[in-house]
This record gives structure tokens, C-alpha cells and sequence, in this order.
């Protein structure tokens, strides 16, 4: 029978190994809670050692929270009313634009069309970098003059795309951090002048414990629907989208691998929790 | 003193000591324990929080406190001090005729920092320039252009050019009159070989008197192996923590600090070319343990 002191070294050298995937820490130990919660007590075959039914038992615990939620994206956009709306929310420089434009081409392989709306009336260079994405891949986009109302140039581009036939309209919004209440109001207002299908909360592989905090107050900001993880190549962590699948309650969807236009992948649960339990072997 | 306001758990644990003049090692434990926790959930290394750890637990059992010292000071002094040792002073940046050279991962916030920068100098009486060597990211030229106009100092790009060297090369001689040449770069990872191989390449024109590590706040235990690697290639002096405006403990840039043998020199704290403040210890460390 397994008692408490069995665990304890144990779980001790799973949460640093956590802390070293950047799992939250908090997140971290509520993962270790379940596990110990379902092992004590438990009889242990001969076969087994400890170490090998924790760490079965993290393996589940692990694809439990980061598989929360899935869904089939491509289906949820085949059966949505068009046009659909989805608007790309996140801090600064995490990838939001790229994303946009990995989705824009990724939407064009299965046969949509797509318009790029700039939600992003503020950061000096944005309509110019959102502009030259949206020549080299040929799509249309709607952007207005900087310093202008972000929902007005996201709502303009679902008018446009009713009046086009255009399937679907990709809304980027200006990076921000979820401190600046102005802009969290702001975005709520984007949320809710607009009305969007999905919002998409994008986040960095590189991200470590604040992860956590961001896509709650994102969340509460504009109810977010799915996440991306980008720069997934910079790193072989990625515990942020434990943290995020965590604390969100909803599904990591995609992953960026790069910054060309086909470095996104779908989110793949399981190879993600091989990937975070593979490195602390 | 520094560390009074303390966060909550580890001020809890360290009350226990009031009135006590001497630690016994349960009480060692407990305040390492909570320190360990504060620099973890600040994302630094985990490895060298551990070092730390130990350190201050072999100090605080092994130090006799200086008469008059309570326990409780005894051991905040240690934590400190050792903090300090590892984060040391800001970078040096004399106010002189100089080339910085910015680098780091996509997205950390290089070219803000470079019209940061320029605008810091610009106000200390010095005559800067920005180039903008980034010809990857679309819309940089004009991103790096319109934020020197906004900082009202100098600046070099070429749209029409796909050289980055060649642009560094070109940049540096038609600005020849600035005393402060700041360069941006495009951002690159760790695992980029080409990109490693293009920075090099640029940092060997460029010959800067300083290359700065720009690291996002937030950034996790990456840190380590971005920081390693950019050393390797380009060798550090300074780093550059941006973003510090959100909840971000910037745990990262002392791990970064500790792998390049380097300093901290510039804070980012919002996305106008005013929002830079030259590093202070003092308050990174609390910010660092949660206060
Ligand atoms: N390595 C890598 N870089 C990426 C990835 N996605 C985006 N980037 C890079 O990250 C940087 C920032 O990307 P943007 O798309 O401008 O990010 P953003 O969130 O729109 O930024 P703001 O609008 O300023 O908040 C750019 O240099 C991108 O090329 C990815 O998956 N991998
Ligand atoms: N809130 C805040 N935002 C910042 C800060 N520094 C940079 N940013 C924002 O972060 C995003 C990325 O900044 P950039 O300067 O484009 O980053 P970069 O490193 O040049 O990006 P790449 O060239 O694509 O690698 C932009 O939205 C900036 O406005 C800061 O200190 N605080
Ligand atoms: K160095
Ligand atoms: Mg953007
Ligand atoms: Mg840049």
C-alpha cells in the first residue's frame, strides 16, 4: 500500500520538473494534489515501483487538463454561418499578426476565402506589417488610419465580407498587457461591438509562470474560445499551454512552429504530454 | 531596510522569527522554502534557485548575526546580499560615443527598445542614431522609422534592400555624424542556426562596443539556453528586460544575467519611446521574491 511518505520525494522531483517545463506553480501543484489524492491507499503491484505509477499517473493527470475542451476546429468552421468571425486577442509581440497570416493561407488550403481586418490602430508599423502579409498572400484587407476605433475596422470588415461572400474574417487586435485597464475595456468593447464566433487568445511557448495570468484576465476580458501557442520551435518546454488549458478551461488549437506562412500546426494533446514528460527523463 | 515589504507567505514565515536571536534549522528551512518559491514563480532558473538556496541556508546556519541583529534581519540581510552578488549593478553605459547592438527572440521587444534607447540618449545631451537592420519582419522598416519620429532621433533603414550586413555596413556610414549608434536586428532563437550564423555576421561589421540581450519579462525557463546561446555567438554585456508594466517577475533576466557574466542595464515599462528606466537592484529584487 502506498502512504503518504512513499510520495513525497517522488512528487517533489515531479513539481521541479514542472517548474522546469514552466507549468505554473500553482497549477503545478494542484496536478501533484490529484495524483497524490489517487494514489494513496492504492496497492502497488509486485511489477511495480512508485516511480512508475506516479508517473503513469501524471501522464494522465497531464492529458486530462491539456486535452480539456477539444474540439474539431475544421468543423466547427465548415458547419459555422458565414461569414465567420474570429478575433485574435494576446499581449505584445507574442505572434497575434503571424498567426493571422498562417491562418489566412491554412483557410485557403481547404477552399475559404478570407479578409484580414487590423484591429491594431495603434502600434507604430502595424497596418504596414499586416499590409505586406496580406499582399504576399493575396488577400483582401480592411484597415483604417492609426489612431482609429478597432471594433469599427473589425465591423467593417464582416460588412464586407456579408457584401463579398467572403467566408471568413480574421480581427486582429493591438498586443497589450492585461495591467492596462483602458486597453482591457477596450478590447471588451472590440468583444462586444463585434460580436465574434471565436475568439482565439494567442500566447508563446516561451511564456513561463505569467502565462497564468494573462489568459485569465484576457478571458474575463473577452471569453476566449481556443488558444495558439507560437514560437513552439524556440522551445521544448511548452508548459504554458498546461497552464493556459488549465486556468481557461478551453482548448489549445494550434501551435506556431516558425515564422513562414505553413509553420502552424494543429495542437496535438498527447504529443504535447509526451513532449513535457519526455524532457525530465 | 530594502526588504521590509516583503510578500505575504514569506513575511509569514519570516514573523515566526520575531524576537528570536538565534535559527535553528527548521526555521532555515521554512524561510528557504518560501524564498525558493518566490524565485521560482518569478521564472528563474530552476537550477539556480536551488544554488541560491543553499547558499543562504549555509550562511544563515553558519553566520553568527552581528550583536544587536535580530534573527529575522540576520537572514534578510543574507537573502540580499546574496541576490545582489548574483544581479550586481546596472550595466555600465558611459555617456560617451558608442555602438549597442540589440538581439533576442521574435517579439521581445528589440526595435521598441532600440527608439527607447536612442530617445535615453538623446536626453542625456547625446546625439543617437537607430538602424534598422531587421529585413525579415514585414513592416519593420516602417515600424522602426516611425518610432524614431516619435523619439525625435536619427534614423537608417533600407526597405528595398535584403542584406542585413550590407544595411549595417551602409547604416553605420550615413549616420557617421551620431555619437550613438543603436542597431536593431530581426529577431532569432537559440535553435536558428542560419539566423545565429546572420547575426555574427552583422555583429563583425558592426564591431559594437556593446551587444544587449533583450528579454521579454515574462519569458520562462528558455531563458537559460536563448542567453547561453546569444553569448556564445555574439557575447553579452547587458541585458534589457522589457514588458516589466505587466505581472511578469523577470525571473528570466537573472538567470540571463548569471549565463553571460553580464548586468542588467534598461527596463521596459510600456510601449512609448518615454517607457525606459535604467536598472536598480533594490527594486528588481523585490519585485523578484513578491513584494
Ligand atoms: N520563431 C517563431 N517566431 C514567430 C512565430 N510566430 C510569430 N513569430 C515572430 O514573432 C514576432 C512577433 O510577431 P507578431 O505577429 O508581430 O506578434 P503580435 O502579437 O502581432 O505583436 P503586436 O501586434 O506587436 O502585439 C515576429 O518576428 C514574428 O515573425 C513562431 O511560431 N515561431
Ligand atoms: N507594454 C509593453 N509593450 C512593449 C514593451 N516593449 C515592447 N513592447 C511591445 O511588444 C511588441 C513587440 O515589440 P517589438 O519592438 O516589435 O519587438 P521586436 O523584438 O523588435 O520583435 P521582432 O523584430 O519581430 O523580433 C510591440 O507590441 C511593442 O509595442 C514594454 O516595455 N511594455
Ligand atoms: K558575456
Ligand atoms: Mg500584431
Ligand atoms: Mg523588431
Amino acid at each position: 500500500v502506498i502512504e503518504e511518505e512513499d510520495l513525497e520525494d517522488p512528487l517533489w522531483e515531479l513539481e521541479m520538473a514542472l517548474l522546469q517545463s514552466d507549468v505554473e506553480m500553482q497549477v503545478a501543484e494542484e496536478i501533484l494534489d490529484t495524483i497524490r489524492g489517487k494514489l494513496i491507499g492504492e496497492t502497488r503491484k509486485q511489477v511495480q515501483s512508485t516511480g512508475q505509477l506516479v508517473s503513469e499517473a501524471l501522464h494522465d493527470a497531464l492529458y486530462e487538463v491539456i486535452s480539456v475542451g477539444q474540439f474539431d476546429f475544421d468543423q466547427r468552421i465548415a458547419e459555422a454561418d458565414k461569414p465567420v468571425t474570429l478575433i485574435f486577442t494576446g499581449i505584445n509581440g507574442v505572434g497575434k499578426t503571424t498567426t493571422i497570416a498562417k491562418l489566412a493561407r491554412y483557410f485557403e488550403k481547404q477552399g475559404y476565402s478570407t479578409v484580414l481586418a487590423n484591429g491594431d490602430t495603434y502600434r507604430a508599423g502595424a497596418n504596414e506589417q499586416i499590409r505586406e502579409h496580406a499582399d504576399a498572400l493575396d488577400k483582401k484587407l480592411i484597415a483604417h488610419e492609426q489612431g482609429g476605433d478597432p471594433a469599427a475596422v473589425i465591423y467593417d470588415a464582416v460588412e464586407y465580407a456579408e457584401a463579398h461572400d467572403i467566408d471568413i474574417v480574421l480581427g486582429d487586435t493591438a498586443g497589450r498587457l492585461h495591467t492596462s485597464n483602458d486597453l482591457m475595456a477596450q478590447l471588451e468593447k472590440i468583444d462586444r461591438v463585434v460580436g465574434p464566433d471565436l475568439t482565439i487568445f494567442v500566447d508563446e511557448a516561451v511564456a513561463g509562470q505569467d502565462a497564468v495570468e494573462r489568459a485569465r484576465q484576457f478571458n474575463d476580458a473577452a471569453a476566449i474560445d481556443g488558444a495558439i501557442l507560437t514560437k513552439a520551435d524556440a522551445d521544448s518546454n511548452g508548459g504554458a499551454a498546461i497552464s493556459i488549458a488549465y486556468v481557461t478551461g478551453k482548448p489549445i488549437l494550434f501551435l506556431g512552429v516558425g515564422q513562414g506562412y505553413d509553420h502552424i500546426e494543429r495542437f496535438d494533446p498527447e504529443a504535447m504530454v509526451e513532449r513535457l514528460l519526455g524532457d525530465e527523463e | 531596510m530594502v526588504l521590509d515589504n516583503l510578500g505575504s507567505s514569506l513575511r509569514g514565515s519570516l514573523d515566526k522569527l520575531r524576537g528570536k536571536s538565534r535559527l535553528d534549522e527548521d526555521d532555515v528551512q521554512e524561510i528557504v522554502k518560501e524564498i525558493q518559491r518566490s524565485l521560482l514563480s518569478a521564472d528563474v532558473d530552476v537550477s539556480l534557485v536551488m544554488d541560491l538556496s543553499d547558499s543562504i541556508k549555509t550562511r544563515a546556519l553558519e553566520e553568527e548575526p552581528p550583536g544587536g541583529t535580530s534573527a529575522r534581519d540576520h537572514v534578510l540581510k543574507i537573502v540580499y546580499e546574496e541576490l545582489v552578488g548574483l544581479i550586481g549593478e546596472s550595466t555600465e553605459i558611459p555617456l560617451e560615443s558608442q555602438t549597442i547592438m540589440l538581439a533576442g527572440l521574435q517579439g521581445s521587444g528589440k526595435t521598441t527598445t532600440s527608439a527607447k534607447m536612442a530617445w535615453w540618449f538623446s536626453k542625456k545631451g547625446l546625439r543617437p542614431a537607430v538602424i534598422q537592420t531587421d529585413t525579415f519582419r514585414p513592416g519593420a522598416y516602417d515600424q522602426a522609422k516611425q518610432m524614431c519620429e516619435r523619439a525625435e532621433v536619427d534614423f537608417y533603414g533600407d526597405p528595398d534592400c535584403d542584406d542585413p550586413v550590407q544595411i549595417a555596413r551602409d547604416g553605420l556610414e550615413a549616420t557617421a555624424d551620431a555619437e550613438v549608434h543603436i542597431v536593431d536586428t530581426a529577431g532569432r532563437h537559440a535553435l536558428e542556426d542560419d539566423l545565429i550564423d546572420e547575426i555574427e555576421e552583422i555583429e563583425s561589421v558592426v564591431q559594437p562596443d556593446l551587444n544587449m540581450l533583450v528579454l521579454d519579462a515574462a519569458i520562462g525557463q528558455g531563458a537559460k539556453e536563448q542567453a547561453q546561446q546569444f553569448d556564445e555567438s555574439i557575447g553579452i554585456g547587458g541585458v534589457v528586460i522589457t514588458k516589466l508594466d505587466g505581472t511578469a517577475k523577470g525571473g528570466g533576466a537573472l538567470t540571463a544575467v548569471n549565463e553571460t557574466d553580464s548586468s542588467i542595464g534598461f527596463l521596459g515599462m510600456g510601449e512609448t519611446v518615454q517607457d525606459i528606466e535604467r536598472f536598480e537592484p533594490n527594486g528588481f529584487i523585490s519585485r523578484l521574491l513578491g513584494m
